[in-house]
């Protein structure tokens, strides 16, 4: 196994938009924005998020640890710490890593019945 | 004029006239004697979660926090005498090291006694009653400024009345607690679907000493808290993922850190009513709510009691909780809950954000005139009355 750090330390998606409604079981068919952190490092890695909106001022940051060699996956939906971000509105993030990470956004949306899914890397800034 | 008072959420401040910090019965007695030849109101003030102003005053407010401490205990009785200023998180170290521990805790442990007492404080277990109901005897400064003392078997509807009395018959300056003997507990933590709670919950309730869950309103999943005296109650269940395990003293293992603060609203149901009234509330929180609430709901369990003020009184009962991040918004969400609650026979927990008056109040408590009748005679003049009180008492 190769030991070499993978990615950045800086990464920003634009994208972000939560549908208020969802159709179909929960967790599994939540409309959600989700993200994907793959930390190859042999050092635990700190992930702080800053939110942005088209109107308001920033939030955060919000904090997510992801353990050295793991991937974590989590949906922003269900972020409440410092503060829950609401649902239905256009946002952006910024993320920054301690140690270089893959991040990955991936969009579902189940505001009707057939599931609309989108997985894009998010922009590396580093 | 003091510094503004802030309490725990930030929700409720106020400048008081002067705070005032005593140290024993005679400060007090002289305080409120001082009160009346001055014609002022008192209030008193506890930890400061309360998010309600039952503190609230612009004359003088009377801090616990140097009547702190453990004054006896009987190895017999398991009774303890504690001075009313004690945190709970330290009275429950300070029983361990005498082989004793209270019944249960809240979810937090920062609150001091008498005011977990004064708002009806309580945990979660079907078979557990609140905080106050570890009540059984008391001296306090009444509203003449008389010391009164007070024992369950002396008095025990005067007991009654003390046991959740909003700080409105006097300053306890010394509490009895029947306590337990001290045991090792086990607490686990399980996730799991919604739907799987509700199939179980049943036997969750009456199969361990205490169990909660909270459920998250923007995924459908639960976390699912059981704790129970080693070697007792459930383990290893088979329709959740187990997330946590701790063993340890209860008052170690109970309560939780709080830090990211938050308002709440909760009320008391019948236990019966308990699953109806939360599959209401989530299917309304689903439908209106969510696109601003990520905060999880709370389900507990708790025995009835004997309290004229308390919400579990003569009815074991569910409460369940609804949160939101004190940044946040919260009257629109909780007061759009809150007629749910009142259609199940709700009463809510007196230190947390409630919206009902006297008239809507008195109907709920079958003992709430002779409460009145008792305030009446211990506190005369009103000195512990503030415009607070007197709006949710009537008086």
């Amino acid at each position: 196994m190769s030991n070499k750090a993978v990615g950045m330390k800086k990464w920003a998606f634009s994208d972000g938009y939560i549908p208020v409604q969802s159709t179909g079981h929960e967790p599994d068919f939540v409309s959600s924005d989700k993200l994907s952190v793959l930390n190859t490092t042999k050092e635990d890695a700190t992930i702080n998020i800053t939110l942005y909106f088209t109107d308001g001022e920033p939030v955060g940051e919000f904090k997510i640890e992801v353990k050295a060699e793991r991937v974590r996956k989590f949906r922003i939906n269900d972020l409440i710490d410092p503060q829950a971000i609401p649902l239905g509105v256009a946002y952006a993030g910024v993320i920054e890593s301690n140690v270089p990470v893959v991040v990955q956004f991936t969009k579902q949306n189940t505001a009707q019945s057939k599931l609309a899914l989108m997985g894009t890397m998010a922009f590396p800034l580093d | 004029m003091a510094e503004e008072w802030v309490n725990w959420s930030g929700s409720l401040r106020f400048t008081p006239g002067v705070v005032e910090r005593p140290n024993n019965e005679e400060a007090v007695r002289q305080l409120v004697t001082q009160a009346l030849e001055q014609k002022k109101k008192i209030r008193i003030a506890g930890a400061g979660h309360s998010s309600v102003p039952l503190v609230k005053t612009d004359q003088i407010l009377v801090e616990q926090g140097k009547m702190n401490g453990v004054i006896a205990h009987d190895e017999e009785t398991r009774r303890v005498k504690v001075l009313p200023g004690i945190h709970i998180a330290e009275i429950g170290e300070a029983l361990v090291r005498r082989g004793l521990s209270m019944h249960n805790t809240g979810d937090v442990d920062f609150q001091r006694l008498a005011g977990a007492f004064g708002t009806g404080t309580h945990g979660s277990g079907i078979k557990l009653q609140n905080l106050p109901g570890m009540l059984t005897g008391c001296r306090l400064v009444d509203g003449r400024g008389r010391i009164r003392e007070f024992t369950q078997e002396n008095n025990p509807e005067m007991m009654n009345a003390l046991r959740v009395s909003l700080g409105a018959l006097g300053f306890f300056t010394e509490l009895t607690i029947q306590t337990e003997t001290a045991r090792k507990f086990t607490r686990e933590e399980y996730c799991t679907h919604i739907d799987t709670c509700m199939e179980h919950l049943d036997e969750l309730i009456n199969k361990n000493m205490m169990f909660d869950f909270y459920w998250y309103p923007r995924n459908d999943l639960v976390k699912l808290r059981l704790c129970n005296p080693e070697g007792e109650g459930m383990n290893k269940l088979s329709f959740a993922h187990k997330i946590k395990h701790e063993e340890g003293w209860l008052y170690q293992i109970l309560p939780r850190d709080r830090k990211l603060k938050f308002d709440e609203m909760e009320y008391a149901i019948p236990y019966e009513a308990g699953p109806a009234c939360f599959q209401e509330i989530r299917k309304r929180v689903k439908e209106k709510h969510r696109q601003y609430v990520a905060w999880r709901l709370f389900y507990r369990t708790i025995a009835a009691d004997e309290g004229y003020l308390s919400p579990f009184h003569k009815r074991d009962s569910v409460t369940i909780a609804v949160l939101q991040n004190n940044v946040l918004e919260h009257e629109r969400y909780f007061n759009d809950i809150e007629p749910i609650f009142r259609a199940y026979g709700g009463r809510p927990h007196w230190g947390k954000k409630f919206s009902l008056k006297a008239e809507e109040l008195r109907p709920l408590y079958p003992k709430w005139d002779e409460f009145l009748q008792i305030r009446k005679e211990m506190d005369p003049e009103g000195v512990f009355l503030n415009e607070y009180l007197k709006e949710i008492l009537g008086v």
